[in-house]
């Protein structure tokens, strides 16, 4: 079995007036992954990410980070960390500010010299090196911050929404770093409310939470499998044979395609849809597109916060005891 | 060392932003030219560089008079109104966003999640606050000893003793700011509290002080009392008339009443000074420095400037042949807290900022954030 950067079982946690953020949490990381951690607002994923940096204390927790017990201050040397909506001194210039978190991380002055000027280049931010941080766009508070959780060469990197009020371009500059950590065999562990943005990134492992439990957990593909599909979009209505016939699903097509009907067909291999395609070219139907497609994280994300009872979404929040959020 | 080296550059890079700071440093720097403005001549003082003059038989170039008068400046006023008041509140103001600031959510998650233990980075963070007040005094005890070096020719290293003395003196009353901001994570909240503590000790040592200087005064009255009587009966003979039997019934009485009414003083003495005993001692811990730098002479200030002086003709001065009651009773009262050793004075003040300082470290410590 691969080495576990993050190994930890049954994490709970309790806030003042009951609210129960986290309910039996276990998770596993494996080292050189990047893990995606997604989950509505309040689903406590935060919570679980405070908890490894021991900016939380957990109610009970067992388990690991690097080897060592989760709290273990010393192993925090070998860590990361983005925090969300983190907040640097106003006074400090981008390059102070790593060299302080950097001070703080134990690393040595000539080491943080070097490797502040890297960082800074890997993140677009040299040319505002001297500049104070007060005068900075959110996006570059987020380039630099994405420097700061890697000034001490971390085995392991937290990022707390790091693209948040980021640009198109400030995004895929903080895609590359992500894949560069990749490439230097960190692992990551990503918390992002856009799906999209990890999907992008190409996260090995997802874990989806909701009030306060893992719900989902596996990689894209894994999670994704039996949704894999083929659809087919032609021209007018859907033949009477095909509404016939149980494994052709009809779904309706986009709103800028009128006059035609999407007919789909489950399953991986290709061979599966060549005879509904010779079908439909006997009837001389108009094909307009066949497409391999798969759910994306979005509709597997939404799909793992429907409250199975009610079938609606749940309140964003935390678990109260009384079935909705807090 | 690393990491409060770090703390260290970071404190003097926030002072450096802070407009405050400055302001304050430029206000010592006046206070201090006003001092240095102030020089004797053979015929007096004169005052902001000659502007004013004014003839002394006692404060001229080369008397012993002008030294303890200049360093009395300093102890009983500078210090004691500048550096202690209008300073420290100033700095009170600076310092006291310095916790809320630290803990506020987006900037605490960066600190606690670094390889620091959460009590060591409390202790860190609380030395490195102190430095505001650190570079303040030692650079207005450097104005202040040349100024003394150069005017009167006094080059007395005690003068330094004000820097310890008044970082002391504010971290008494800065530890009831940080515990309030890591209470109550609100800047304001923990200046308004520190503020009306400050006002609450002042009102105790106050009230200790005119208990005892009034007791002091009745005691000295029944003393007196006793005295006359004792007198009274000695010259009344076995078989006093009927005028002295009723003067010493009178004086017995009155004496009686002053014994029970310091009695009652002394309840209430004693209650306050027990009280006071547990809080921190601003004033007396500032009085140190004047108590130190006035260790060599019986006159002070208000000698100098109530004319209580008298000259022996060969440049030496002794107090005035004025030891009326008042005297002898502020003569007691500063006996009693010259009795009030500097251990006890420091040591029960920082007893009291190590409790307000340990709940607070307990409060950051076992947070949430």
């Amino acid at each position: 079995m691969p080495e576990a950067v993050i190994d930890i079982h049954d994490v709970h946690k309790t806030y003042r007036r009951r609210i129960k953020a986290l309910r039996g949490v276990s998770v596993r990381v494996e080292r050189g992954q990047i893990v995606g951690l997604l989950g509505p607002n309040g689903a406590g994923k935060s919570t679980l990410v405070k908890i490894l940096m021991t900016v939380v204390r957990p109610s009970r927790a067992s388990g690991t980070v690097l080897g060592h017990a989760v709290g273990h201050k010393p192993t925090l040397r070998r860590v990361g960390y983005l925090p969300e909506h983190h907040r640097f001194p106003p006074y400090l210039t981008g390059g102070q500010v790593l060299d302080f978190y950097a001070a703080l991380a134990g690393v040595d002055r000539s080491t943080r010299r070097v490797r502040a000027a890297e960082l800074l280049e890997i993140v677009g931010m040299t040319e505002w090196k001297d500049t104070c941080i007060s005068e900075y766009s959110k996006g570059m508070m987020q380039r630099v911050g994405l420097a700061q959780s890697l000034v001490n060469d971390p085995d392991l990197v937290l990022l707390d929404e790091p693209t948040d009020g980021v640009d198109p371009i400030g995004r895929r500059d903080i895609r590359d770093v992500l894949n560069r950590m990749r490439e230097d065999g960190k692992t990551v562990l990503l918390n992002s409310h856009l799906l999209s943005e990890l999907e992008l990134v190409g996260c090995d492992h997802v874990l989806i939470m909701h009030q306060g439990q893992i719900r989902v957990e596996g990689s894209i593909d894994e999670l994704t499998h039996d949704s894999r599909r083929y659809e087919l979009v032609i021209v007018g209505d859907v033949p009477d044979w095909a509404n016939a016939q149980p494994e052709i699903d009809v779904r309706p097509t986009a709103m800028n395609e009128p006059g035609m009907s999407m007919l789909v067909v489950s399953g991986t291999e290709a061979s599966s849809i060549q005879p509904l395609i010779d079908r439909l070219r006997a009837d001389a139907r108009t094909i307009v597109r066949v497409q391999a497609r798969r759910d994306s994280l979005e509709e597997l994300f939404m799909r793992s916060v429907i409250n199975r009872e009610t079938g609606q979404v749940d309140a964003p929040g935390a678990y109260t005891g009384n079935g909705g959020g807090a | 060392m690393r990491v409060f080296g770090a703390m260290l550059v970071d404190a003097y890079r926030e002072l450096n932003s802070k407009k405050l700071f400055w302001v304050i440093l430029a206000i010592s720097g006046v206070v201090v030219l006003g001092y240095g403005s102030i020089g004797f001549d053979a015929a007096g003082v004169s005052i902001g560089f000659g502007i004013w003059h004014v003839e002394s038989e006692f404060l001229y170039d080369g008397s012993v008079l002008s030294t303890i008068f200049y360093r009395s400046i300093f102890a009983s006023f500078i210090v004691a109104i500048w550096l202690t008041w209008i300073a420290t509140i100033l700095a009170l103001i600076s310092t006291t966003t310095v916790f809320p600031d630290f803990i506020a959510g987006g900037a605490i998650d960066l600190v606690l999640a670094k390889p620091i233990g959460r009590l060591r980075l409390f202790v860190y963070k609380y030395l490195v606050s102190l430095l505001f007040v650190v570079l303040q005094v030692t650079l207005f005890c450097i104005g202040i000893f040349l100024c003394m070096g150069l005017r009167v020719g006094d080059w007395d290293p005690l003068v330094f003793a004000a820097i310890p003395l008044v970082i002391v003196f504010f971290s008494y009353l800065f530890s009831v700011s940080v515990l309030v901001g890591v209470w109550t994570r609100s800047a304001i909240t923990a200046l308004l509290l520190t503020i009306l503590f400050w006002f609450g000790l002042y009102s105790m040592n106050q009230t200790e002080a005119i208990l005892l200087t009034v007791k002091t005064q009745f005691q000295l009255e029944t003393e007196h009392a006793a005295e006359r009587l004792a007198a009274l009966e000695a010259n009344a003979g076995d078989e006093p008339d009927e005028t002295t039997t009723s003067r010493i019934a009178e004086l017995r009485t009155e004496q009686q009443e002053a014994e029970d009414l310091v009695a009652r003083l002394d309840t209430w003495y004693r209650l306050t000074a027990g009280i006071k005993a547990v809080l921190p001692k601003t004033g007396e811990t500032i009085g140190l420095l004047d108590r130190w730098l006035s260790r060599d002479s019986d006159i002070n200030i208000m000698d100098i400037f109530t004319g209580n002086v008298q000259a022996d003709g060969n440049g030496q001065f002794s107090l005035g042949g004025r030891p009326d009651r008042d005297r002898e009773a502020q003569r007691r009262v500063q006996a009693v807290y010259a009795g009030r050793s500097e251990t006890y004075v420091i040591g029960t003040s920082l007893a009291f900022e190590f409790v307000m300082l340990g709940l607070a470290a307990w409060i950051f410590c076992r947070r949430d954030y």
